[in-house]
């Protein structure tokens, strides 16, 4: 018989709308489990086929994509492949305990939860509660994401806790909530851009990231009004050759500059939209004259732009501002700086003199990256908030949670570190001495990378919840096999704030657990007050009313609306219908206006001294290709996608590939003071002749974040992804590349 | 107590100074007491041309807020002079007969517009007063008359070939005034740009309806308009050029006046050692135009190379960030020092050991206009085949300069790259402006060029945007699913016509869409090829 079920792709924020089908030949296999699935039975739903020592079974579901305003039944390639993890060799079933050999072998839940529990006692017996860290992130469902938080600060006592989405979008969010007063990615729907004349697009490649965005972008490329600015030719660079607008490529790390350029054009030739500066917004004077020191012929010498493509640039938005529509949209390239908030903020700045965002049909927006990216910075994951995106230190969101709850506020511990600190305090003293990982490869896709791998062996206790033995979990005393996507129940919300439900189509292998059911029964081993469930609606109910009165504001929204096909866009307080374009009437500060802030381009700090007279020193940039995902745990181990891009390539620009002797496929080093990557050279004229390009989803020889600095943003808490000195040089050999881990491969 | 810290003048880079010290004025580790003669805050002295042509409006010029600024505890002095300096008593005596004391003072003098020795001009250099009719561009005032010449669709000459005469020209001209610039010497930008370069500029100038009087020397101005005032300027062949306002832009001069007055030492500027300190004397400061980096010591070879002061506004800037930062070290330390843990505190040596600024490079000079591109830099005089200069400077093994040149004056653009070791020590751009951009940015950046020059000339090509090997089979067309054109030719051959079909059998063209029209350009090569055999 088959079955199917409506639900959303496991990757990005567009979150796909897709259809999974179980093909009425395959017959479930008999699971090898001990425990019996947690979870009520769904009798129409087939298991994975998990063949541990065997070779890859047949997916065991069948996608297709479903028409939905976002994608439009559009998939991208790591969508169409995405059933093809379920019923992986690789796939964990039973928790693993890493022996003192260092080889993981199986335990049973009880053993696993007992080890658990000792380990947090002991811990904070010994160093207080503070030493247990959490580490989450932005895949988690918004059930779980909230838990997460709860248990933490609850169950575990700890302040310890923020999640990888500090690597992503915090700092257009702390951009956000300073200009708007809230931050909601794109707060318009995505169907709002198809009918604009101008687009302008910061540091983001949809085409390669999320490719059925695309289709939102056709309208403003007819109008010949997609303006892209990016320091790579890149694919949606690309789209805009053949009268499809302006590509900007301006050297990395002047992005900044580059928007107090654009600026300081539009008040410069009286092309600001005064009424609605003067109606809606604070801090204009201000904001004029900080730009004024950067004019178009200064901006060109310090960004390499053109001063008349600036011109254009700002002229174009305006136009399209009383004509047709412009938006702005801001992606990590823009945002993954040490000054990522201020560049978020000097694109809001641009949007506001403009008179962009609060209208109908024009606005700025920021491209959330994680599938739950969105929903996942809301409700309590973040070190400095509670669920309904509530600020920890307010005494007011503090009472309303400890009534929620059923605690005293007094149980609630305090802001704890950003992510970036957090990690850099793993095993130090005063640090974290046990932490537990969820959805969240850190050892791949932290800034340096190689002095995180060292902090995690320096733990006294590392807890990793995944179904793949990531590079993470296979420095993890303990693994603890988890849910995929299409395994379980629970809700995401997606790039625009829309609120989407993800459904079951499978059973999970009879070893795995949901965090739910992992967090409530530690909770319970450790007696903790309030209560924490296994089932995803049961969690979702109690989370409407925590974020009740927040400004994510989930109470008025319920499965059984989603599972009409309701669709539900924060705030939605009870009573409501949801909020599909924020700030039509006024923004979210306490006198309805949004605040300009003058920011500037900030002196950087002085990089190491190139050591190595043969090499050359480089600009790096880092970024995604279409076929993987984040660090890679997933995707890497699809080989349909591996096939196509097996191996961390360094694209170079020919020219100065030759001054080095480096040729198409070569190895190459690239190197600084924090690590070495050695790699493939690809040479492509479509990237800048001082900047090199590597992709941030392999491991080893070939992670990128080894070379990245753990330096962030003093506000937001980002880390310099976008703009590292490395330095260059031809290798003799290439490493023996073992793309996963050699423990899984055994 | 809070360290007395007075600034005189309050032009751009003082604008700049003030800015970087209030979190110590606000913290109430310094006191600062800022004095300015004109009678508004600091603007932004650059666009003061545009202002003239009425692009940009006064109050988007402003950089400063005296009202912000005194809310900040700021002491702002507006339209009063200094009329001396008392070093022994460190006061500053102002004309309105206060004397504010001072810890540390920084000339911010900035510089003031050379009036040429004409006959019809007051050459008072230290109070021009000009006739009706004529006008230099610095101030506000300044610009308001170009306003109103401009508006009324006036005659403008401008005299002078430097940067700042050149934009005022286009801007003028293409605002609807009639222009006329008159220089010395053959080209424009005589200083700072090559013959092959100022002949392209020329040729540029005049397209943009400019009319270029080159190698003049004027010696007069005559007022014979109805109002008496400026009716032509004479020059030295006995012709003249006549006008209803006359621009002057022969350049800058620093002014000095009050350091010399109180015995600094200057030389075209305050001479400054490379703490911007005044020589021989650790309480007083220059930056900005007024200010010459050159330090005492007789054999520091920096020194030896520099030029005088730069007259554009970013060194002023450098400077004022870092002067910033290093009073408030000293503010720190004179805090520090006035309690009794230790006379000497760590902040006075985090101030001494703040690295130096280094030394600026030669200016890059960019035009500012729409529709016409040029940058310049360093020195670019010497010639591709000048062999004698080219050698001169290649001693103890350094290597000599190179020289790469393109030159299409039909279509305006010109590009000039002086190299040696394959680092810029000049370049001119004239028509191309990516090339211009890159290459100044290579130049600040001191980075070597790739080996193949003509990658930067390519840059302004209509090539750069063309998609390359679109005719390869091989080649991915659908990016979202992966799918090459070979995988879709064989779904057409295997029977799909349709781009639906081609989607169904092999999910080409499933993501973003964008690959519809490709695919249906295979799907109709393919039946064109089957009816035609």
């Amino acid at each position: 018989m088959t079955t199917s079920a409506d639900t959303h792709c496991p990757y990005c924020a567009l979150q796909c709308a897709m259809t999974l089908k179980s093909p009425a030949a395959l017959t479930p296999a008999v699971q090898p489990g001990s425990d019996p699935v947690p979870a009520p039975p769904a009798p129409n739903v087939p298991a994975a086929a998990v063949d541990a020592g065997g070779a890859a079974a047949a997916p065991v579901l069948e996608v297709s994509g479903r028409d939905f305003p976002t994608n439009r039944g559009g998939l991208c390639r790591k969508g169409w492949t995405s059933a093809s993890l379920l019923s992986h060799p690789g796939r964990v079933t039973e928790p693993m305990l890493k022996g003192s050999d260092g080889v993981h072998r199986p335990v049973s839940w009880d053993e696993a939860l007992k080890l658990i529990t000792a380990a947090v006692k002991d811990t904070r017996a010994r160093y207080g509660a503070d030493a247990i860290g959490v580490f989450g992130g932005g895949g988690l469902t918004n059930e779980k994401a909230y838990q997460l938080g709860k248990f933490a600060r609850l169950a575990l006592g700890t302040s310890r806790i923020d999640y990888n989405g500090r690597f992503c979008m915090s700092s257009a969010a702390a951009a956000g909530m300073r200009a708007f007063g809230v931050d909601r990615g794109l707060p318009f729907p995505l169907e709002d851009l198809d009918g604009t004349s101008t687009i302008l697009m910061l540091g983001s490649n949809v085409a390669e990231t999320m490719p059925p965005f695309v289709q939102h972008l056709q309208g403003a490329r007819d109008a010949g009004g997609l303006i892209v600015v990016d320091p790579r030719r890149s694919a949606t660079a690309a789209f805009t050759s053949d009268g499809g607008g302006l590509h900007l490529q301006p050297l990395p790390g002047t992005d900044l500059t580059l928007l107090l350029g654009l600026s300081h054009v539009v008040i410069h030739e009286g092309l600001a939209d005064t009424e609605f500066i003067q109606a809606r917004t604070s801090g204009f004077e201000a904001l004029a004259r900080s730009v004024n020191a950067f004019w178009p012929e200064r901006v060109q010498s310090l960004t390499g732009v053109p001063a008349d493509l600036i011109r254009e640039t700002a002229r174009r938005l305006a136009h399209g501002a009383t004509k047709g529509g412009s938006y702005i949209l801001t992606g990590r390239g823009v945002e993954q700086h040490v000054d990522g908030t201020d560049t978020a903020t000097a694109a809001i700045n641009l949007s506001l003199l403009l008179g962009l965002p609060g209208s109908a049909r024009s606005g700025y927006g920021t491209l959330t990256g994680q599938g739950n990216g969105q929903g996942g910075r809301e409700h309590g994951q973040k070190a400095d908030q509670l669920p309904g995106y509530r600020k920890i230190t307010d005494p007011a969101a503090r009472a309303h949670m400890a009534k929620v709850w059923g605690v005293p506020e007094s149980l609630i511990p305090g802001p704890g570190l950003p992510a970036v600190q957090l990690l850099k305090s793993l095993g130090q003293p005063d640090g974290v001495r046990c932490l537990f990982v969820h959805a969240s490869n850190i050892a791949v896709a932290s800034p340096d990378a190689n002095a995180v791998i060292d902090g995690l062996r320096s733990l006294d206790f590392l807890v990793v919840c995944d179904f793949f033995v990531s590079e993470t979990a296979a420095e993890a005393d303990l693994i603890l096999p988890v849910l995929q996507w299409a395994e379980e129940e629970g809700t995401l919300t997606n790039l625009e704030g829309r609120v989407l439900r993800r459904r079951r189509a499978l059973q999970p292998p009879a070893g795995a657990r949901s965090e739910l059911w992992i967090m409530a029964r530690l909770a319970e081993a450790l007696e903790a007050p309030s209560t924490y469930s296994e089932d995803p609606e049961t969690v979702f109910e109690e989370l409407r009313l925590a974020s009740a009165g927040g400004l994510a504001d989930y109470s008025g929204i319920s499965y059984a609306m989603l599972d009409r096909g309701e669709a539900a866009y924060w705030p939605y307080p009870v009573g409501s219908s949801g909020t599909p374009r924020l700030f039509l009437d006024g923004f979210a500060h306490a006198d309805g206006k949004a605040v300009m802030t003058p920011v500037a381009p900030r002196r950087r700090r002085t990089p190491a001294e190139n050591p190595d007279p043969g090499a050359k020193t480089m600009t790096l940039i880092t970024g995604r290709l279409l076929e993987h995902y984040q660090s890679g745990a997933q995707t890497r181990r699809v080989s349909e996608l591996l096939a196509s891009q097996p191996e961390a390539k360094m694209q170079i620009h020919p020219a100065a590939a030759a001054s080095m002797g480096i040729t198409d496929g070569s190895f190459v080093s690239v190197a600084n003071e924090r690590g070495e990557v050695v790699c493939r050279a690809e040479l492509s004229t479509a990237i800048r002749p001082e900047t090199v390009f590597l992709p941030f989803h392999f491991p080893e020889l070939g992670s990128a974040n080894r070379l990245t600095e753990a330096a962030t943003d003093p506000i937001s808490g980002m880390p310099e992804f976008k703009f590292n000195k490395v330095w260059v040089r031809v290798a003799a050999n290439g490493p023996q590349h073992s793309v996963l881990q050699t423990s899984e491969a055994s | 107590m809070s360290e007395q810290i007075v600034i005189v003048g309050f032009g751009p880079v003082a604008a700049r100074l003030i800015d970087e010290l209030l979190p110590a004025v606000r913290s109430g580790l310094a006191h600062l007491t800022v004095i300015g003669e004109e009678p508004d805050a600091a603007y932004n002295r650059v666009l003061v041309a545009d202002l003239g042509v009425g692009r940009t409006t006064a109050s988007a010029l402003a950089l400063s807020d005296a009202a912000a600024l005194i809310a900040d505890g700021v002491d702002v002095r507006l339209g009063v002079r200094v009329r001396r300096v008392d070093r022994a008593r460190q006061q500053v005596v102002l004309t309105d007969g206060t004397k504010p004391h001072y810890d540390r003072l920084v000339f911010a003098t900035g510089s003031r517009p050379v009036i040429p020795n004409l006959t019809g001009l007051n050459p008072d250099p230290a109070h021009p007063v000009l006739p009706a009719g004529v006008t230099a561009l610095r101030d506000l005032r300044d610009a308001e008359v170009l306003r109103q010449a401009v508006a009324g669709g006036k005659r403008v000459v401008v005299l002078g070939g430097g940067v700042l005469g050149l934009e005022t020209a286009l801007a003028a001209a293409e605002e609807g005034a009639t222009v006329t610039v008159v220089h010395n010497g053959p080209h424009p930008l005589g200083r700072n740009i090559d013959r092959g370069g100022g002949a392209v500029l020329a040729a540029g100038m005049r397209n943009c309806g400019v009319r270029m009087a080159g190698n003049a020397r004027s010696t007069g101005v005559e007022h014979n308009a109805p109002d008496g005032g400026f009716s032509a300027l004479l020059l030295d062949d006995g012709s003249a050029i006549d006008g209803d306002l006359l621009v002057l832009s022969c350049g800058v001069r620093p002014r000095v006046e009050l350091a010399e007055g109180c015995g600094l030492s200057t030389a075209t500027g305050i001479l400054v050692d490379h703490k911007l300190r005044a020589h021989h004397e650790p309480h007083i400061f220059a930056i900005g135009d007024c200010a010459e980096v050159r330090c005492p010591d007789p054999s520091c070879s920096d020194c030896r190379a520099a030029r005088g002061p730069s007259g554009l506004v970013g060194p002023g800037w450098r400077q004022a960030e870092w002067l910033a930062e290093y009073l408030t070290l000293l503010a720190e330390g004179s805090v520090d020092g006035s309690s009794d843990s230790s006379p000497t505190g760590d902040s006075v040596d985090a101030a001494e050991s703040l690295p130096e600024l280094p030394m600026e490079k030669p200016g890059v000079v960019v035009l500012k206009a729409r529709g016409m591109n040029m940058a310049v830099a360093g020195d670019n005089a010497a010639e591709p085949w000048d062999e004698e200069v080219l050698t001169a400077g290649a001693v103890n093994g350094r290597p000599r300069l190179q020289i790469a040149q393109w030159a299409d004056p039909e279509h305006g653009r010109y590009v000039k790259m002086t190299t040696r070791g394959g680092v810029l020590e000049g370049l001119v751009a004239v028509g191309m402006p990516r090339t211009a951009a890159e290459l100044v940015s290579l130049f600040e950046r001191g980075d070597e060029l790739p080996a193949d020059r003509s990658l930067l000339l390519r840059l302004d090509g209509p090539d750069q945007l063309a998609a390359a090997g679109n005719s390869d089979p091989e080649r991915t067309v659908c990016r979202c699913a992966g799918v090459t054109g070979t995988k879709i030719q064989d779904a057409v051959v295997d029977g799909c016509s349709t781009v639906a079909e081609v989607s169904g059998a092999t999910r080409a063209g499933t993501g973003c869409g964008g690959c519809h029209s490709d695919i249906k350009d295979i799907i109709e090569k393919h039946f064109q090829a089957a009816a035609a055999a």
